[in-house]
């Protein structure tokens, strides 16, 4: 089934507010093509989650788009703490979101369990620290700590998450939502899987025959699959292997103007409400930077050694 | 008068030194990266690193300025993504170091990354744990990056998001974590510190060869207990720093830790 569509249509099609998502990407892959979409269109009160949330996560906070946030961790990376996450849970602008807190080995074990249809997990960390002692919307469900019925020994499971609607952003697909990666995974694979809808968004649509040619790199079947976005660029400010790498000076950019809730609102116009679409987007950056400063994000090719699956 | 190195090469070198070889270690950005990589570039080429967001043995052509950064793709063993390694590799027991550094460190060990203040109504909101809950959880030894002032060091963490050895000897066990773990060392920019076998309190090692034993005790916020063996920090060998000058960093990107506050 042909399942491309534009981001506009993935999203209002797909996605509701209040909606529990997935947000995939590790600075690798982020897809802020989708979540620019998604503040355009005023979704409010959704539930986000990844393991390392960077400046994507912090802009849907500042935007107000979201309620709740089962994290990990988020800060602007080389740039410092998330300036909106700050600003929510330290002064309530725009909004307090609430956050459950969780690491970066519980959290891609919790998606694990649910891209298994596994109830719960047992994790090996957390034990000891204070993360065990808050807990927030999820309660007493947050964890349970319990004598292994094996040996006895204190045992801490986590529930199995599966979100409403996963979005991922990947190298290439085919039009049924066949996605192949390469390069860093982080939590990706489990949490697309996860989820219960996938809205893959991609550097380029190939055919069923590129992809069955090399199909170990699919990280999510195409039956799993809702809608298949084409967006060229559409991780930027963060890189896709192959593609372009990361827009260092952009990260600065967004530091600087996130530091205060004027330079915030004012970052987010330009380049998230009054702009209409990637393409949009692209025709900005270049006219706010140049063509040069955008042709040097360009990867540089350097081919992996073609394999054969032949028998 | 030229210094013959920088602080952050000092500490750097200290955090290599700690590495023996065949050692598995997760390593971070900064201080971690650089320390992992002098080890492996003198007395332990065998030793294996690895990110948090998924690669195993990278050979990054420019300084990787995050674990997720792209020059840590082309010329790795392996790549998965978190659950290869912080569940196959770290949860199975498999890791032998771990750096990691805090906004707050304890006399314990314990770090705090969450928040400054009170949780529910922070001063200060941090980033929170990421990889370093289960690094210093699940990793056989801790290696502790820190500032040593009485801000950054603290008698006791607002929050523990990683643990150290909690509230002294047998807490970790009894809080069901793995025996033979926990922080072996914290390295400040005055000096090195080691913890008790019996007490689980972190003590004065070695202290940096511009800092007096009074200054350093001055600056720790718990009475500090010195080691009978206590001796100035060896300084980085020409070996270590033509490494780092002329393999790993030629241009000097270490010197932002001075800016950092690491003098």
């Amino acid at each position: 089934m042909n399942k491309i569509m534009n981001m506009k249509d993935a999203i209002s099609k797909h996605v509701k507010s209040g909606d529990f998502l997935f947000i995939g990407g590790y600075i690798a892959r982020t897809p802020m093509a989708a979540i620019h979409e998604i503040i355009r269109q005023g979704l409010k009160e959704l539930t986000i989650t990844r393991s390392n949330a960077a400046d994507d996560f912090d802009l849907m906070i500042g935007a107000g788009v979201v309620k709740r946030f089962i994290s990990t961790f988020l800060s602007l990376g080389l740039y410092g703490l998330g300036r909106c996450y700050r600003r929510s849970l330290e002064k309530g602008i725009p909004h307090k979101i609430e956050v459950e807190e969780y690491t970066n080995l519980s959290l891609p074990m919790m998606l694990m369990a649910g891209s298994m249809g596994m109830p719960f997990v047992a994790v090996k960390d957390m034990l000891g620290s204070d993360l065990l002692k808050v807990r927030s919307f999820m309660g007493e469900n947050k964890y349970k700590m319990i004598a292994s019925p094996f040996d006895g020994s204190p045992t801490l499971l986590v529930p199995a998450l599966n979100p409403d609607v996963a979005i991922i952003h990947v190298q290439q697909a085919d039009e049924e939502g066949n996605a192949q990666i390469w390069g860093i995974g982080g939590d990706c694979k489990v949490g697309a899987n996860a989820s219960k809808k996938v809205i893959i968004t991609c550097e380029r649509i190939v055919s069923r025959e590129v992809i069955g040619k090399d199909p170990s790199r699919t990280i999510v079947p195409g039956f799993k699959v809702a809608a298949v976005v084409e967006e060229p660029f559409g991780a930027h400010p963060g890189y896709t292997p192959g593609f372009y790498d990361v827009d260092f000076s952009f990260g600065y950019l967004y530091q600087q103007a996130s530091n205060t809730v004027e330079g915030f609102q004012a970052f987010l116009q330009e380049w998230v409400l009054g702009i209409e679409d990637r393409t949009a987007y692209l025709d900005h950056y270049v006219k706010r930077f140049g063509y040069a400063a955008f042709k040097k994000l360009n990867a540089k090719f350097d081919y992996s050694y073609p394999v054969s699956y032949a028998y | 008068m030229i210094k013959e190195y920088i602080k952050p090469e000092l500490m750097a070198c200290c955090g290599a030194r700690e590495i023996k070889n065949g050692d598995v270690v997760i390593v971070g950005t900064g201080f971690p990266t650089m320390s992992a990589n002098i080890a492996k570039h003198t007395h332990a080429p065998e030793a294996m690193l690895m990110q948090e967001s998924g690669v195993i043995d990278a050979d990054p052509k420019r300084p990787a300025l995050s674990v997720g950064d792209p020059c840590l793709n082309p010329g790795a063993a392996m790549i998965g993504g978190l659950v290869e390694i912080m569940g196959m590799t770290l949860q199975a027991g498999r890791v032998d170091v771990g750096f990691l550094s805090g906004s707050q460190v304890d006399k314990y060990g314990n770090i705090n990354t969450t928040v400054i203040g009170d949780y529910h109504s922070p001063k200060s909101r941090l980033p929170g744990s990421g990889g370093a809950n289960p690094i210093g959880s699940l990793a056989k030894r801790t290696l502790i990056i820190a500032l040593h002032d009485k801000r950054r060091l603290a008698e006791r963490v607002d929050f523990i998001t990683t643990p150290g050895y909690i509230d002294g000897p047998g807490t970790r066990e009894k809080c069901g974590l793995p025996p033979n773990t926990g922080p072996a060392v914290i390295i400040t920019n005055k000096a090195v510190l080691g913890f008790d076998p019996e007490t689980k309190e972190a003590y004065l090692q070695t202290y940096h060869p511009d800092c007096s034993i009074e200054e350093i005790k001055a600056n720790t916020p718990w009475d500090l207990k010195v080691s009978r063996q206590v001796c100035p920090t060896a300084p980085p060998t020409a070996e270590e720093l033509r490494v780092i000058r002329e393999v790993l960093d030629p241009f000097r990107m270490i010197a932002i830790y001075e800016k950092r506050g690491y003098i």
